[in-house]
């Protein structure tokens, strides 16, 4: 019962985080200094397209009419049109996040071994060489921004060991082994990023919990090694892992926006950088708003997650 | 035996700072590291300009896309300019841009966040509510709505990326300064405050700022860390500085497309972004170790 | 010790690694436990006792490093022992009781598992036959054998229940030697009582060895045979339990000793409190207790002595042992005398506080009615969940009363600081339990003294912070110092100072001195006997510990659950009748030499909730009537002399029911009453 209503709780908190992410975003967008429509056309605005594209974006109504009508259609899908191609913005995205998140998937697969197996081996050798070096690359690792990062393996494995292709275009006529070749560097980019960062906090949640009283009492009552680590620690090191997976999974939704352009891949970050050229608004506040949706979403998984978790909130 | 006047024994004033060769080898081998690298740039970001071989836009200094070689270690782009001397000239962009735009954050997101973590209540609930929804817009992507609305005249104007990176630092500083007030009021000393009837701006400037610092600083190197690499980004997508400004995100995109002739156009700007991050972070780390305190080194 | 010793430490030296280098913590110690035998083990924190008893498990951090030494165990050296060998040790031939039960237990394992595990680890294979061991164990350390229990998580038992999970952990494989760390620091005051109760009891029907280690010396008199004194990691005196309290040979032991508050001592406080503390590195190169020494010599600065024998089965590390004749009881600061204070400072009329509203309101005090005296020193006594903390922060403005005025000499308080005026917030000061939390650690201390002065009077000189220094008997250099820079006592006297620069007319002491190490309690306690005499100040004195109550107050009131359980002057309240809590509270304050001074049965743990019907205390008093005390609220009896007191029981009948003090702790004071 209490762990029902504390779920409700923080899901109607999404809810609120996400109906004011809503009102920021059109706020920037449309009411901030600036006629909307002179920035969309920018140097080429004459009065007669300005006239014209405000009465057809429907900027005669009042900001916050034009607000909830934006809402409705976000809650019901229909997003409005494309000021470029004219084309219902649902439309453009579909492929596009089919694309992303095939890509995710991909990613995640690389970054789970990548993860866990450094820092297991960190933990477990605390303080030692092999914890040292872990530390040093990792480090450096997470200095490299992930554009850079991109590149660089692009120069490894398409100029150097020409395995792989430069640019990762593909459509639905592609075929799963184009997808898979297309995919594999945008992936390995996106797993190192969201590994390096993991691997640290993976690490350091282990170490904590090797260091925790119950862990010495589980030793000090004469138990294996292996039953220590196995049904002492790894159990209470599984929620802030959790936590981190979130927050890589929220770091996707940015991170593909950089990578998905590095890569030339037709995904929704290199929606978003596109339209955001073309000030293509409909698109925009609509990629915006998915990419905070996923943010708000994964939090929301993982501290549901927490509290289920928890043995303090299990009954029985 | 009666109570006798305490006198103050000798011996346990601060003796840490007696002198500098000592202090330092006392500090942790990552803060000597990161410090050093970090004091490098400095300097190459002071007096990059009067040394630099080249013009940080002048053309036909080699032969276009010759390569590394003693005269240009960074190679030469297709106009023939000198990409070292352009990373050198680069160097004080990057830097002051990223310390501003970050200082710009911290003041404005401790200042909200310790406030609204000590008066509490509904202020408190509604400032919260609306950070986290800006934290929930992905940074990069925050960072990108918010040059699309400052509209075209503003676009690639300096002050813009320094108040677009305040932007996106400031809701998470404030998050962060909220729990460490949080925190600290609930201690006696701020009670103590408190029962004497101080107003909130006189607890906030008196306890909970000094009691803060360590964590606002740590803070602050960790977010200074990453302003490079987030200002780099937007300049590689094309948002950022206009060109031929030689920052170095936008001049690894420019140079990009010269990978598969010259990849040490690219590589030498990555070089210096990295070496300065790596640098930061290392700083961080030991700085947080220092001031006795543990931190998640990458902004996510 | 005639017997073979169950297990023997030789020698045994630890640093551990601090930056670069490692630093002693144990330096050469050596004892040894025979069979059936407790052995106390008893320092101030940081003397290196927690480090010797994991030691005794062969458990080792990884910044932790054995120079050397053995620990002798069943014809092995445990320190020697590889991994596989120690966990056939651990745990079946020797166990651990933790210091914080909270965090020993894991949190995401049932009760029951936990102990299931180590059974099934030290070769019980039959399930069925481990699970009717867990029931039995629990059964023999006071928790319900019930198998509903066995699947409780640690979150749902209280702190005392979940010490005795680990007690019966311990127990588990019937090992030869039990370790206890701290085993009741954790836990709160009646708590600590009920588990010492179950480890005397065991102890009695197990005839198992124990170490015991501890700060308190005063519960090692209840339960060790023999106690080892330790001082910045050495072994300073080794002796009989009795002999130790009667005949302290160390200076340092005497100190400890002479530091324990005594409650039925009427004459005073202990002439020889403790000295400071010291950092480790600030040691000389003698002996390290020489800088707090009353005895020392220039030669005991730079030469160490070794344990040497000191009578039949005792030893001391000391220079000078057979020269220091003076008793260790010479006490010179005596109680304070009770005087009257007819003026009317603080006026507290039917007040109730809550907290929180709506169904999940708490009511933390309820209908309150007292006063305080000009000048009076007047004290309130509970255990933890009492309202006494409450009233205190009602009174100072921190939680407005639901119910009920306060009221400053004839003018009545708002009920939140931020709504009274400055000259009423001044005249009110407040000084909190810890210190290390109520001085800003960022400010030194001329800063913390200097602020309330600007605040409330304008302008801060330097001669005021000084001679607000000079007040609390400390030097004017500490003005210059942060509070990390100051020892807890030296910090609460700070604390005390900031109070009483706003020269207010009512100071609240909310447990002053129960965060400080008993030694710094007494100096701090003759400090403000010497304060009450010098400003005239009163003050409400907050503590649940009775006898520094009985030091220093001129009325005291008990509170029960937020009820008013008896109030009256001093040596009225000290003397029978008593209120039934009143009286379990006098019996439950631990003293030394005090045989069986726990009736109380092992398993009284929870009591019933406190209802608006009956007495609050029904339920969990010895002396119930019946079922009067559940459904009746108990009058109010007062007798000749002014001392009201709630029950059910006529005075009288409270009067004979008494029995504390016990007839050999009876002093000459006390037959005048």
């Amino acid at each position: 019962m209490t762990i029902l209503k504390l779920v409700i709780r923080r899901s109607l908190m999404s809810v609120v985080t996400l109906l004011l992410v809503s009102l920021i975003i059109f706020s920037m967008l449309e009411v901030l200094p600036g006629d909307v429509a002179s920035r969309i056309l920018g140097r080429d605005a004459t009065p007669e397209t300005l006239g014209q594209l405000r009465t057809e974006l429907g900027l005669d109504k009042p900001a916050p009419v034009r607000y909830l009508s934006w809402l409705g259609g976000l809650v019901t899908g229909e997003l409005g049109q494309s000021l470029v191609s004219s084309r219902p913005v649902e439309e453009i995205l579909a492929p596009r996040i089919f694309n992303t998140v095939l890509l995710s998937a991909y990613a995640f697969l690389i970054y789970l071994p990548l993860t866990i197996i450094p820092a297991l081996l960190q933990a477990l050798n605390r303080d030692r060489s092999v914890d040292h070096a872990f530390s040093v690359v990792t480090l450096v690792l997470l200095s490299v921004p992930d554009f850079l990062l991109a590149t660089i393996l692009l120069l490894a494995f398409v100029v150097m060991i020409p395995l792989l292709p430069a640019i990762s275009l593909v459509d639905q006529s592609s075929s799963a082994w184009e997808y898979f070749r297309a995919m594999t560097l945008p992936a390995l980019t996106l797993a190192i990023v969201m590994a390096v960062y993991a691997v640290r906090m993976l690490r350091d949640n282990l170490i904590e919990v090797l260091d925790s009283d119950y862990i010495r009492m589980a030793e000090l009552k004469g138990l294996s090694r292996r039953r220590v680590l196995l049904r002492h620690a790894l159990p209470n090191a599984l929620v802030p892992t959790l936590n981190v997976t979130a927050l890589n999974l929220a770091y996707l939704v940015g991170g593909v926006v950089v990578v998905e352009k590095v890569f030339s891949y037709p995904g929704f970050g290199s929606l978003l950088v596109d339209s955001l050229q073309l000030r293509d608004l409909p698109v925009i506040e609509a990629t915006v708003m998915i990419s905070a949706f996923v943010y708000v979403v994964a939090n929301l998984i993982a501290d549901v997650a927490a509290i289920l978790l928890n043995p303090r909130l299990r009954t029985g | 035996m009666s109570v006798d006047t305490l006198s103050a024994p000798p011996g346990r004033t601060r003796s840490r700072w007696t002198s500098l060769p000592s202090l330092w080898r006392q500090t942790p081998l990552s803060f000597r590291i990161g410090l050093i690298v970090l004091v490098a740039h400095l300097l190459v970001a002071a007096t990059g300009q009067f040394w630099a071989p080249y013009g940080f836009s002048q053309m036909g200094t080699g032969r276009p896309l010759s390569g590394m070689s003693w005269t240009h270690p960074f190679g030469v782009d297709q106009l023939g300019r000198d990409i070292f001397s352009r990373v050198v000239h680069g160097s004080h962009i990057v830097i002051l841009l990223s310390l501003s735009g970050t200082l710009l954050g911290l003041i404005v997101g401790a200042v909200l966040g310790l406030l609204s973590g000590y008066v509490g209540g509904w202020i408190d609930e509604v400032l919260q509510r609306f950070l986290e929804a800006l934290i929930s817009i992905p940074f990069l992507v925050l960072a990108l709505i918010a040059i699309a609305a400052a509209g075209p005249e503003l676009a690639g104007n300096p002050v813009l990326i320094v108040l677009v990176v305040a932007l996106v630092y400031a809701p998470r500083i404030a998050r962060m300064a909220r729990s460490v007030a949080v925190d600290i009021a609930t201690r006696d000393h701020v009670t103590v405050a408190r029962l004497r009837g101080e107003s909130a701006w006189s607890v906030m400037r008196r306890e909970l700022l000094p009691n803060a610092t360590s964590v606002l600083l740590v803070e602050f190197a960790l977010r200074a860390g990453y302003a490079p690499v987030l200002i780099g980004s937007l300049g590689f997508l094309g948002f950022g500085l206009r060109p031929p400004t030689p920052e170095w995100g936008l001049m690894i995109s420019e140079n990009r497309a010269l990978i598969i002739v010259t990849p040490i156009t690219v590589l030498g700007p990555g070089l210096a972004l990295a070496s300065l991050v790596v640098g930061l972070n290392l700083f961080t780390e030991g700085l947080a170790r220092i001031l006795g305190r543990t931190v998640k080194l990458g902004v996510q | 010790m005639d017997a073979k010793p169950v297990i023997s430490v030789e020698g045994l030296s630890v640093s551990y690694r601090q930056g670069a280098g490692f630093t002693r913590v144990v330096e050469d110690v050596t004892f040894a436990v025979a069979p059936g035998e407790v052995f106390g083990l008893v320092g101030e924190s940081g003397c290196g006792k927690s480090t010797i008893a994991l030691q005794m498990l062969g458990y080792r951090p990884p910044a932790m490093r054995t120079d050397a030494g053995a620990i002798n165990f069943e014809d092995r050296n445990l320190l020697a022992l590889d991994r596989s060998g120690l966990d056939r040790v651990r745990g079946a031939r020797v166990a651990f009781v933790p210091q914080n039960p909270t965090t020993a237990l894991n949190p995401g394992i049932r009760v029951g598992s936990q102990i299931d595990e180590i059974l099934a680890a030290h070769g019980a294979d039959a399930a069925a036959a481990r699970v009717d061991r867990t029931l039995e164990l629990f059964g023999l350390v006071g928790l319900p054998a019930k198998p509903e229990f066995l699947r409780r998580y640690p979150h749902q038992l209280s702190g005392g229940q979940q010490q005795r999970v680990c007690i019966a952990m311990a127990l588990a494989c019937d090992p030869a030697f039990v370790v206890l760390d701290e085993p009741t620091t954790g836990l709160d005051v009646t708590t600590q009582e009920q588990i010492v109760a179950l480890l005397i009891d065991l102890r009695a029907r197990l005839k198992m060895s124990m170490l015991y280690v501890t700060h308190d010396l005063g519960l090692l008199s209840q339960i060790a045979d023999r106690v080892g004194v330790m001082y910045a990691g050495r072994m300073v005196e080794i002796a009989p339990t009795a002999e130790l309290f009667t005949d302290p040979k160390h200076p340092y032991t005497r100190g400890l000793i002479g530091s324990i508050p005594r409650i039925e001592d009427r004459s005073g406080l202990p002439a020889r409190p403790l000295r400071g503390l010291l950092q480790r590195h600030e040691l000389p190169k003698g002996c390290p207790f020489a800088p707090r020494c009353d005895w020392a010599t220039p030669e005991c600065f730079e030469e160490r002595q070794e344990l040497e024998p000191a009578g039949p089965s005792r030893e001391v590390a000391c220079w000078r042992w057979h020269e220091i004749a003076v008793p260790a009881d010479a006490r010179a600061v005596s109680q304070a005398p009770e005087v009257d204070h007819p003026d009317r400072l603080l006026a507290i009329d039917k007040v109730t506080v809550t907290y929180g509203s709506g169904r999940g309101a708490f009511v933390a005090i309820r209908d309150i009615s007292l006063d305080i005296g000009k000048g009076e020193t007047f004290a309130l006594v509970g255990e933890s969940g009492s309202g006494k903390s409450t009233l205190a922060r009602a009174v100072a403005g921190l939680i407005a009363p639901a119910e009920g005025t306060i009221a400053l000499a004839g003018k009545p308080l708002a009920g939140l600081v931020r709504q009274r005026t400055p000259e009423e917030r001044r005249l009110i000061q407040f000084v909190f339990q810890n210190p290390d939390a109520s001085l800003n650690p960022r400010a030194r201390i001329a800063k913390a003294l200097a602020r309330p002065l600007a605040f409330f009077f304008g302008h801060a000189s330097e001669a005021r912070v000084q001679a607000a220094l000079a007040d609390v008997r400390l030097d004017g250099k500490y003005a210059a110092r942060f509070p990390d820079e100051l020892s807890g006592g030296e910090r609460q006297r700070v604390a005390i100072a900031r109070g009483l620069v706003a020269e207010p007319s009512l100071l609240l002491c909310d447990e002053i001195l129960s965060a400080l190490d008993v030694s710094v309690q007494a100096s701090i306690l003759a400090l403000l006997q010497r304060l009450k005499a010098e400003r005239g100040v009163a003050m409400l004195f907050i503590s649940h510990d009775l006898a520094v109550v009985r030091m220093l107050a001129d009325r005291v009131c008990v509170l029960f659950r937020g009820d008013i359980m008896e109030i009256g002057r001093r040596d009225q309240v000290f003397s029978a009748p008593f209120h039934p809590y009143t009286h379990s509270l006098l019996e439950a304050v631990p003293a030394p030499l005090k045989p069986n001074a726990h009736k109380g049965g092992a398993s009284n743990e929870a009591a019933n909730a406190p209802s608006d019907k009956g007495c609050a205390y029904a339920g969990r008093c010895a002396w119930q009537i019946g079922e009067i005390c559940t459904k009746e609220r108990p009058p109010w009896r007062e007798t000749d002399q002014g001392l009201r007191i709630r029950c059910h029981h006529s005075l009288d009948e409270l009067t004979s029911l008494a029995t504390w003090p016990n007839a050999t702790d009876i002093d000459d004071g006390r037959a005048a009453q």
